[in-house]
């Protein structure tokens, strides 16, 4: 017994078990993100949603990777095998990958790196190598349009993202999302949304544009490009990148709640729950996933030009102003 | 972006003479060749089936052929086939979504062939439902026209209220949308006697819920401010040279209704504006219909006050036969003008049926309108004309 646990204290083991039960969390959260999703516009859109299997429709989500599981995987005769198979790849591990810096609550963190700021930079903008794979692999004048697209709006979108984060990496003065956190204190306010506003509303959007939903979905841009990058993928391919999708919604969510939020801090001293913290770090990851929820099915889709001017037009400047504030009011400030 | 001089040549080009669809004199500065695309039929957001062969550069459409014929059957020789009355059924199944409208308009043309007497209460009936029938052919389109943006969620709250129409219709009727309910000389049913005070609640309701449910969460959202606005332009004497009608051509600023200008049936006593914008883009179309279907709910008010007692049919042979002739009867569809010819030889079936949708004719507006715009606004363009595949193909 004492060998196992000895074992299990070694660092590589430690780490192969927790990034397996990441890779649980993240599937799952998958299957619930897109049952939740699909409920969410049911009663948005004035009906029920998904309520035949099982109670009010609880294992629907399971339902449908049975479905998907079982499907026939087509891939057009033209397409360019290598890549297309490889695309759902190139998209599902970075949005797996980067769950393992996000400290869940106090200590449970697979990997304390100190530098898990920029290796979130750096692993999400692999994404965008998936996108092109993806349209440019299936040989199709629709999805080649999405992937450009999509690679456009990513790296475009890229800038603003990292430019909004700096603000806080000024504040605390490290790259460690523990230390983050730990610098955020357990009052809510004293957590990094009220003093980088700003900075939040930029991440969010941008974080919104980095997962491609509405209103910045043009990859997909369903009535025109239908479906974009995806619109040749069937079956599990299919279902990979879906779950790419909602696993990096959700790594968004819980990267904002991290940063802005305060992560697993609760919001009052007195509602401290030791190591159940990951109680207050679920709720408000699950709060911001569903304002991307509600946005999604309440907006309309911006178009390309738009986009771009949205993104280096206004994010930009109004993320380097605030830079600039910041810096100034720490001078006058100190500490 | 191509050269204004290039896009201008490029439409000249854009018939299908050619023999093929890339054409590559066609270059942008850069020298690049365009992209040819094939938009439909089997397109999720086309309006039924539509194909558009699009050449693109980069985003921007430098050609697009919009090629019909997909959903053709036949309806005008078929008709030649028909008794008169049968073919009522059959224009049901032009602009199915405006059903009433098309058997409306057949019916005032075969009408005027015959000469005949039609009760007013069977009029103020056919009023009352062409209006309804507006209705429910406007409020869907501003849903569609969000779906075409990207918004999902309009499109429900728009349905709803063309499901609470539809049933209405199903309780006059006996149909959800194939009525076959206008008639030569009348209407096939009196109304059931509690139905003008549902249509009465309903109305309200509508009225009450107009404001919340389609103006304030769609009219003032940037991004479909942003999306509309300067999409779609075009002046008003390009829209009377390609003849446009409907909302289309009134939101230029054209003022012409065919209910006000050439007046039918019982629209002459009932008060209404006929809605213009200035605009005559995607936004003023978006504003037009939805002002319209205002004074649609002002219409059916003044119908269902109006409405006189009496007889609903005409007195009509069993077996029409009109003199030889030509008729004709105009309507103002949902969609534009809808007018039918009927010409007859003095037998029992019409010699000829002629039928012109707005579907149709407004449909040529993509080919001068599209180039020179980028790919995503095709969609909200083909929201400005809402046509239905029904009608454009017959």
């Amino acid at each position: 017994m004492q060998t196992v646990l000895n074992l299990l204290e070694m660092e590589p083991i430690r780490f192969f078990i927790a990034f397996g039960a990441i890779l649980f969390l993240v599937l799952n959260l998958a299957a619930i993100l897109v049952m939740a999703e699909r409920k969410v516009a049911g009663y948005i859109q004035l009906r029920y949603g998904p309520n035949r299997v099982g109670w009010r429709g609880i294992l629907q989500p399971l339902a449908d990777i049975i479905k998907l599981f079982t499907k026939e995987n087509v891939s057009p005769g033209r397409a360019d095998l290598w890549i297309f198979l490889g695309a759902p790849i190139a998209l599902f591990i970075p949005a797996v990958l980067v769950w393992i810096v996000i400290p869940f609550a106090p200590g449970a963190v697979v990997a304390d790196l100190n530098v898990a700021i920029l290796f979130f930079v750096g692993v999400t903008s692999i994404g965008a190598l998936g996108v092109i794979m993806a349209g440019y692999g299936s040989r199709s004048s629709f999805s080649l349009l999405g992937a450009l697209r999509g690679a456009a709006q990513i790296i475009s979108y890229e800038v603003p993202l990292i430019l909004s984060l700096l603000g806080i990496v000024m504040l605390t003065g490290s790259l460690s999302l523990v230390d983050v956190v730990n610098a955020q204190g357990d009052t809510f306010w004293t957590w990094y949304f009220l003093p980088q506003f700003p900075m939040f509303i930029v991440f969010y959007i941008a974080g919104i544009a980095e997962v491609k939903r509405v209103p910045f979905d043009l990859p997909e841009g369903e009535s025109e490009i239908v479906g974009g990058f995806m619109i040749e993928y069937s079956g599990m391919t299919w279902a990979l990148i879906q779950a790419a999708e909602f696993a990096s919604m959700g790594l968004m969510s819980a990267i904002a709640t991290t940063l802005f939020l305060g992560g697993w801090q609760p919001p009052l001293p007195f509602l401290d729950l030791g190591q159940f913290n990951w109680f207050w770090f679920g709720i408000k990851t699950a709060l911001i996933m569903f304002t991307f929820q509600w946005i999604r099915w309440s907006m309309p889709r911006l178009r390309m030009d738009q986009l771009m001017d949205f993104g280096w037009k206004i994010l930009v400047p109004a993320c380097l102003i605030w830079l600039f504030v910041t810096a100034g009011v720490m001078l006058i400030i100190p500490g | 972006m191509l050269k204004d001089e290039k896009r201008v040549e490029s439409i000249t080009l854009s018939g299908r003479e050619s023999g093929r669809l890339a054409n590559p004199d066609i270059r942008d500065e850069f020298g690049l060749e365009t992209l040819d695309m094939n938009m439909g039929p089997q397109h999720p957001a086309m309006h039924g089936l539509l194909r558009l062969i699009l050449e693109l550069d980069g985003e921007t459409v430098v050609r697009c052929d919009p090629v019909m014929g997909y959903l053709h059957r036949c309806q005008e020789k078929i008709a030649e086939n028909r008794m008169y009355p049968a073919v009522i059924p059959l224009t049901d199944r032009l602009d199915y979504f405006a059903n009433m409208h098309n058997e409306h308009g057949y019916v005032l043309a075969v009408e005027d062939l015959l000469d005949v007497e039609i009760p007013p209460r069977a009029e103020y009936i056919r009023v009352l439902m062409c209006e309804l029938m507006r209705l429910a052919s406007h409020i869907p389109s501003l849903g569609f026209l969000m779906l075409e943006l990207g918004a999902f969620t309009p499109i429900l709250y728009c349905f709803r209220e063309r499901e609470r129409i539809q049933t209405i219709f199903e309780a006059v009727t006996g149909a959800r949308m194939m009525f076959h309910y206008i008639r030569i000389g009348g209407v096939k049913a009196d109304l059931p006697p509690d139905i003008p005070q549902k249509i009465w609640d309903y109305i309200e309701g509508l009225e009450q819920r107009f404001q919340s449910d389609f103006v304030d969460l769609i009219q003032g959202n940037e991004i479909f401010i942003s999306r509309t606005r300067g999409v779609g332009t075009m002046s008003q004497e390009k829209a009377l040279e390609m003849g446009l009608t409907g909302p289309p051509l009134r939101c230029t600023g054209v003022d012409f209704d065919i209910r006000r200008d050439y007046p039918y049936s019982i629209y002459p006593e009932l008060e209404f504006d006929v809605i213009t914008d200035q605009a005559g883009d995607v936004e003023a179309s978006y504003r037009v219909r939805i002002a319209e279907a205002l004074q649609s709910i002002r219409l059916i008010k003044q119908c269902l006050e109006k409405m006189p007692e009496g007889e609903v049919m005409g007195d009509l042979g069993r077996r029409l036969r009109p003199a030889e002739g030509d008729g004709f009867g105009r309507v103002e569809s949902p969609r534009g003008e809808f007018s039918v010819h009927v010409v007859s030889d003095g037998s029992d079936t019409p010699y000829r049926v002629h039928y012109r949708d707005p579907s149709f004719c407004n449909m040529q507006l993509l080919q001068e309108v599209i180039p020179g715009h980028y790919l995503p606004d095709i969609m909200p363009i083909m929201g400005l004309i809402d046509p239905v595949s029904g009608g454009w193909d017959k």
